[in-house]
């Protein structure tokens, strides 16, 4: 790993001189405000990157400093060194085992008592610490006066009082945080006592491990291990390879149980508490009146009985309208310059470089328009995005799961899965690590299943295109309709799960509320960011690589006649008939639909290839001078904005799904009117909403599960589910009459 | 004493008890989980037997006073604990012992 690397290089010159890199971790209580401090002191020099190798939450930034190179790890938030959730055992096992050289502790200034027991529990991994007390300024808006001198001299490390979102505080940090680094003097950090019995007992365990040699002083400090081991924590045992039977364990502990009985992991518990308690008591003055604060108004009405489900519903329209109006506009001008001078452009080049035909057919019918056809959903899935980091950001998310608890009990989960769920309308993949927020396997599990059934971005795509040959009056509504379908379904499979694959106990909901806050720009810019990547970077490779096989599949064997004697088109056709009941046996249906299980969205791309005319001899003679073609786009883009604008005030209906309408690959359009009825393009958009999830999903969920099972599940389930759904639609609808 | 589930909106309580060994920890213990359904080699709940401890963690122990903010009779409850608000579902709630303070 790189880090270790970095760690080791570093290491060797150690003393007080200057050291050319080193690691800080970020650890804290979770809405302490990691991100946003560690967004503050990497500032512009920021690169966020995804964490070599096995998690894609821990993050880790890096930047200068006066000739060194700083990297900050961005840890899951953690109330304590005993996990409960996945994320806290990511976090807790680098603190332990990757031993960063300096730890910075942000701790909620408004909730010192519980911060501070965390704070407790990191001193004892003899890792020089900095406590950033953070949102200094919101506890002196609540009347908290916090003396961080005494809590500096109490906890024997530094504290620096910070605001992250205004950088108050952050320079400060940085110099303490490099000096602490680069200082050899051991600092005498406070250590818990627990009792003149326990620490008896720590000290002969630590003898014992001192003569069991090496093998056990490997993971963590000596005293940490010891109570570790008088807690019974099972996962430092597991790690030293003792059993809780083992004899040594039993003759340590053995005078302990008599005398504290079994549980001495809450007596030390107790002691941490106690201290903590009687840290912020020396260190924090509060007020002797509480002010009735904002956030207690606003839960007063947002969680109302009566209200809540109300008002959670009217945003998530609200969201829904906001993604789609403003992007709307964005999504058709792109995709105009795409199709149009784009692909021009770059048969003109070609041919001027002198490139034979089938390489200018490969890029402008392959390459532009397979990924073209996916890029044109950026807008869309950026504005949604964007919107879900809003929530998330604000603290409305946490609300909303509360909200959602009594009616996800239906489904034999409760609240917190709700937010994996909801986030799984923008991407299912991110959704998918999400659940690591879930403390117990059953839940994770099921929710996972679940979240396919949210209809992500990708799928969106797809349902824009026949949404707008066939249904444009009333685009709005059946666009709606798509998702509620998934919503109702993942209701009535997971009922089905939790009474068949599920059965167990009602989980236990636990969940902290944090107040509202009022999210940067820049945050919520990085996290929309962040979020967003993926499906670039998808698109940039992923589905480049996807397109031109795709191209290869349709245009070989050398020199086929019609794209039908391809071998893309022998499958199709072989795999046709299975669709035939659903109302879309065709070859060219069938092989979009194989294809689009590496990612929705490249059902459209394939469409896209398959449905353009063979020869594109037939090139417009008269194309628009480049000049005049810029400003074309130059114009349609302010148009664009405007109308963005525009929708966003005028009306309340989503107002533009119809936007295909005049431009774009009218070809494809053409195609799919003379290939599909509105029925069978129902039964399609269906289809695709409910068959096996796209390959990076399933990826995501052998790696969140560590076994193909559950994404071998969802495979199986949603291909029976999407099977007969469509059926229903088509052979149903036939009967009725709409065909 | 009462369950912390029956302290209406507003009022102020001391925990008195918690339970400290609720939920699936023993489960994971003895393998009950495993003959269940077999999700067992999920990594992200290696044995262990502290996910009891979450309260305790979070910071519902015994001692506290806790500010009953929302419970509406049904469904889950929000505690405010210092300043820091909990939700809580309301099974657990009934497992949580408190004395009434006046306020």
């Amino acid at each position: 790993m790189i880090i270790e690397e970095e760690k080791n290089k570093s290491g060797q010159g150690a003393a007080s001189n200057h050291r050319a890199s080193f690691v800080i971790a970020v650890a804290g209580n979770p809405n302490a405000g990691k991100s946003t401090l560690i967004n503050a002191m990497a500032g512009a020099r920021l690169q966020v990157g995804n964490w070599p190798g096995v998690t894609v939450e821990k993050k880790s930034a890096e930047f200068e400093y006066e000739g060194r190179r700083i990297i900050l790890v961005d840890l899951p938030g953690t109330y304590s060194l005993s996990p409960y959730s996945q994320e806290e055992v990511i976090a807790r096992d680098y603190l332990v085992h990757e031993r960063p050289d300096v730890i910075i502790n942000v701790v909620d200034a408004t909730n010192l008592e519980r911060n501070l027991y965390f704070t407790l529990q990191l001193l004892e991994l003899e890792i020089p610490l900095i406590v950033a007390l953070n949102m200094y300024d919101e506890a002196g808006q609540k009347g908290f006066r916090i003396d961080t001198a005494k809590m500096a001299s109490m906890l024997g490390c530094a504290v620096v009082p910070t605001v992250a979102t205004r950088r108050e505080g952050v320079d400060r940090l940085i110099e303490t945080a490099v000096e602490f680094a680069e200082s050899s003097n051991r600092r005498e950090m406070m250590a818990v006592s627990y009792g003149e019995d326990i620490e008896k007992a720590v000290r002969s365990i630590v003898e014992d491990m001192k003569q069991h040699g090496a093998e056990l002083v490997n993971h963590g400090p000596s005293r940490w291990q010891a109570l570790k081991i008088i807690e019974t924590d099972e996962i430092v045992l597991d790690e030293m390879g003792i059993s809780a039977d083992d004899n040594f364990l039993k003759q340590a502990t053995h005078h302990l149980s008599k005398a504290h009985g079994e549980d001495l992991e809450t007596l030390l518990a107790d002691t941490r508490y106690a201290l903590a308690a009687g840290l912020t008591r020396e260190a924090l003055k509060k007020p002797e009146t509480r002010k009735r604060e904002l956030t207690e108004r606003i839960d007063a009405i947002v969680l109302n009985r009566y209200l809540g489900i109300p008002i959670f519903l009217f945003f998530m329209w609200l969201i829904f309208k906001l993604t789609f109006d403003i992007a709307g506009p964005f999504t058709e001008w792109f995709d105009a310059v795409i199709s149009g001078p784009l692909t021009h452009w770059s048969a003109a080049v070609m041919t001027l470089a002198g490139a034979p035909d089938w390489a200018i057919s490969l890029v402008t019918e392959g390459v532009i328009a397979g990924v073209g056809a996916v890029l044109i959903f950026l807008p869309p899935i950026f504005a949604m995005m964007f919107f879900i980091t809003f929530l998330e950001g604000s603290g409305y998310m946490a609300r909303a799961a509360f909200v959602m608890d009594r009616m996800m009990h239906a489904i034999g989960l409760h609240g917190k899965s709700f937010i994996p769920l909801l986030l799984g309308f923008g991407c299912n993949v991110p959704a998918v690590y999400a659940t690591r927020t879930l403390e117990n396997p059953r839940d994770k599990a099921l929710t996972a299943l679940l979240i396919p059934l949210m209809s992500c971005g990708a799928r969106l795509p797809v349902y824009l295109l026949f949404v707008g040959v066939f249904f444009s009056a009333y685009a709005g509504t059946v666009l709606w309709s798509l998702y509620i379908l998934g919503i109702i379904l993942a209701v009535m499979v997971g009922w089905i799960f939790k009474k068949t694959l599920f059965r167990g106990e009602a989980p236990v909901f636990i969940m902290e509320l944090p107040p509202y806050r009022m999210p940067t720009m820049t945050s919520l810019l990085i996290h929309t960011w962040e979020k967003g990547k993926h499906y670039l970077i998808k698109a940039g490779t992923f589905i480049l690589a996807i397109t031109i096989c795709i191209w290869f599949g349709l245009n070989l064997p050398w020199g086929v006649e019609s794209k039908r004697d391809s071998y893309l088109g022998h499958i199709g056709q072989a795999a046709a008939p299975v669709f035939a009941p659903l109302g879309f046996g065709t070859w060219e249906a069938a092989s979009s639909l194989i294809t689009g299980v590496i990612a929705k969205e490249i059902v459209v791309s394939t469409m896209g290839e398959v449905y353009t005319p063979k020869d594109g001899d037939d090139k417009e003679k008269n194309a628009p001078s480049v000049s005049e073609e810029l400003k074309q786009i130059g114009v349609s883009f302010v148009g664009a904005v405007g109308k963005a604008v525009g929708n966003v005030f005028s009306t309340f209906g989503i107002a533009t799904i119809s936007m295909e309408e005049e431009e774009g690959t009218e070809s494809l359009k053409t195609a799919i009117k003379k290939n599909f009825t509105p029925l069978s393009a129902y039964a399609f958009m269906a289809f695709v909403l409910l068959y096996v999830p796209c390959f990076i999903v399933l990826v995501a969920m052998r790696h969140e599960f560590g076994t193909w099972k559950w994404a071998g599940v969802t495979i199986a389930y949603q291909s029976v589910l999407a099977w007969t759904v469509s059926f229903i639609i088509y052979q149903g609808g036939t009967l009725i009459g709409i065909g | 004493m009462l369950p912390l589930a029956f302290l209406k909106e507003d009022e102020v309580a001391e925990i008195v008890e918690s339970p400290h060994r609720y939920g699936y920890g023993h489960q994971y213990r003895h393998g009950a989980w495993k003959f269940r359904n077999g999700v067992d080699q999920l990594d992200c709940c290696r044995k262990r037997k502290h996910s009891d401890d979450h309260l305790l963690n979070i910071g519902l122990r015994p001692g506290k006073y806790v500010r009953m903010i929302s419970n509406s009779g049904a469904g889950p409850l929000v505690l405010l604990i210092d300043e820091c608000r909990i939700a809580l579902g309301r099974g657990i709630a009934m497992k949580i012992y408190v004395r009434r303070i006046e306020a």
